[in-house]
């Protein structure tokens, strides 16, 4: 990164014209920041607004009564929000451990000369073909097939999905991380007489732990925020996703819209993304210029 | 052990390794023992798992097209009868017709937006790497969430995009969006622009921080201006990456759902309706189950032959 600055093409240039350049870099990066982050800061303050001015018209007067009154009636009364928080929970840490186990056996068999096989290039060729394979266009098989398999409903279907469509992405990182593991360590460990899951996972695996933890970020925001997938398999209301639950606020009870639990709820299911991505952030950078396929 | 010990070892075990190996290998490098059997093990679980929840159902898909499947009961095959019938449904094709006149209204922005917001981060200046954060956050945040915040922001007389078209005197505060097709239209293509930008900025900032200095400096040197140098040497350079973004937005934009299921639910009528939504409705709803794959499969060609261009693009880029 210390050598960016060099790399910008930025004019290296004196005085006026760089004076010029730096008002206008910070002008209108002041200005798109705000128009970026403000609705989101401004979602956090509504959340904290009472029901009756978020059904008002914005005013100084609402910010005078700030109230936790809507994350308190979401959680304590009849919406249950934090089942709905925790099955969103569990089915993106379930999808991030999973998708991570199964990349990183995926890319360290393929990563390697030593495990080479007849048709590796086809399997992983097919593994990545999945990306252009659309799941909201496979829907209804998949909702057959689940259903077949007992898997509609159900927590675990929805994890054993969302893997398998994070798996592309997570086998191409792995691979790439083994590619760049250098050899020696774990032959020595070979020689040693280690077993080879024993070398993988005491020798490789801290080598390639940036690469599984960009794939368990990626599964995990993948998980997370996914709306479609959810809202297609599970039906039992005590099994949905956070995004899916917001949805049966949104359409309210009797046709009466809370507005103020459904800021809430929104607030709940951002926050989480925003602080795992703010805080491993360098992971998640990684895996998009690596890979360039995430769409 | 510690590094310092396996390093050691490796070397000793090496040295006599060379003289093992090359008795016993005849064709592979030295010491390296081939294990193929473990190899196909490792990838075997990713593997199943792409097969059944991928390729499975692709199959499948493409099996129940030839059928007049219903959700429950009985069926046979109808050859290509669900697909003849994808021209008559004015449902399907005015799903199709609105992905289109969406995707085309949004592309440009994004890319535009995305383009502008590279440049403006690519440099270590004080403050970029917030700028970043603050550009890409959105996307990281997810269409489900913003959509349900700007859903409240969109209502009329208490909503503050209402209120601050009230304030500039634009309107009178009370626009009604989500009932209009075409504000409704106007106002996601705004949440998705705000959405998608920050993914378009991250994929061109990659490109543009890995052109040479030197071209920078020997074009200030010719006494190029700096739209010059944005012009002769940073546009060539990152038009691979301008394909790909363009590709990765259109495919995003071709299966947009998550949006108008929660702005619109495809309302008013079924004016906002897009070709993942109609396919969803079709399912679901209507339980016509054959014609639904038939548009999902026609959906995974389309998509397919973009990413295929995509494909052919990342291949001559590298």
């Amino acid at each position: 990164m210390a050598s960016t600055a060099a790399r910008t093409g930025q004019a290296p240039g004196k005085g006026a014209s760089s004076r010029n350049s730096t008002i206008i870099y910070v002008s209108i990066g002041t200005a798109l920041s705000i128009l970026f982050l403000v609705p989101l800061v401004w979602a956090v303050l509504r959340s904290f607004m009472q029901p009756s001015d978020i059904t008002a018209a914005p005013s100084a007067r609402a910010f005078s009564h700030l109230t936790v009154a809507n994350y308190s009636g979401l959680i304590t009364g009849s919406i249950h929000i934090l089942r709905y928080v925790g099955n969103s929970f569990l089915v993106a840490a379930g999808t991030a451990v999973l998708t991570a186990v199964l990349a990183t056996l995926a890319g360290y068999g393929l990563g390697r000369t030593r495990f080479r096989f007849r048709g590796s290039n086809v399997v992983f060729a097919l593994i990545l073909v999945t990306l252009m394979v659309p799941f909201q266009a496979i829907l209804t098989p998949l909702f057959l097939e689940l259903s077949f398999l007992h898997l509609l409903d159900s927590r675990i279907g929805l994890v054993l999905f969302y893997s398998t469509f994070n798996l592309p992405f997570g086998v191409f990182v792995m691979r790439n991380s083994f590619m760049a593991a250098p050899t020696e360590l774990e032959e020595a460990a070979y020689c040693e007489g280690a077993k080879v899951l024993t070398a993988l996972r005491t020798v490789l695996l801290p080598l390639v732990m940036p690469g599984v933890a960009t794939t368990m970020l990626y599964a995990f925001l993948f998980a997370w925020t996914e709306f479609l997938g959810a809202l297609t398999f599970i039906t039992n209301i005590n099994r949905l996703t956070l995004p899916v639950a917001l949805l049966n606020v949104e359409t309210g009870t009797f046709g009466h819209v809370n507005f103020g639990f459904l800021i809430a709820g929104a607030v709940m299911a951002m926050v989480p993304c925003a602080v795992l991505y703010i805080a491993l952030q360098r992971f998640y950078v990684t895996g998009i210029t690596a890979g360039g396929i995430k769409g | 052990m510690t590094q310092e010990t396996i390093e050691t070892v490796t070397r000793e075990r090496w040295a006599r390794l060379g003289t093992a190996g090359s008795t016993r290998s005849k064709k592979r490098r030295t010491g390296i023992v081939r294990r193929p059997k473990t190899g196909m093990l490792f990838v075997a679980p990713a593997f199943i798992f792409v097969a059944v929840f991928v390729l499975f159902p692709l199959g499948f898909a493409v099996y129940m097209s030839l059928t007049n499947w219903p959700l429950i009961g009985s069926y046979h095959f109808n050859g290509v009868h669900n697909y003849a019938a994808l021209g008559k449904d004015p449902g399907f094709i005015h799903s199709v017709l609105f992905t289109l006149l969406y995707t085309g209204i949004v592309t440009i922005p994004i890319l535009v937006l995305g383009y502008g917001l590279a440049v403006l981060v690519r440099s270590n200046r004080r403050g970029s790497v917030f700028l970043r954060t603050a550009f890409f956050l959105p996307y990281v945040i997810g269409l489900p969430t913003l959509s349900y915040i700007v859903l409240l922001e969109l209502q009329p007389n208490s909503g503050a995009v209402n209120w601050v078209l009230a304030k500039l005197h634009i309107t009178n505060g009370a626009t009604a969006w989500l009932v209009n097709t075409n504000l409704a239209l106007a106002a996601t293509c705004i949440l998705v622009i705000w959405f998608a930008s920050g993914l378009t900025m991250v994929l061109l900032l990659g490109a543009m921080q890995s052109i040479s200095d030197d071209l920078y400096e020997s074009a200030a040197v010719l006494g190029a201006k700096w739209w010059e140098r944005e012009r002769y040497v940073t546009l060539p350079l990152v038009r691979p990456t301008i394909a790909l973004s363009l590709i990765i937005s259109i495919i995003g934009s071709f299966l947009a759902f998550n949006q108008f299921f929660i702005l619109t639910q495809g309302g008013p009528g079924t004016s906002t309706f897009t070709v993942v939504m109609w396919i969803y409705q079709t399912a679901f709803v209507q339980l016509h189950v054959g014609a639904a794959a038939a548009m999902s499969v026609v959906l995974v060609a389309v998509v397919g032959l973009i990413s295929f261009v995509q494909f052919l693009l990342l291949r001559s880029n590298t």
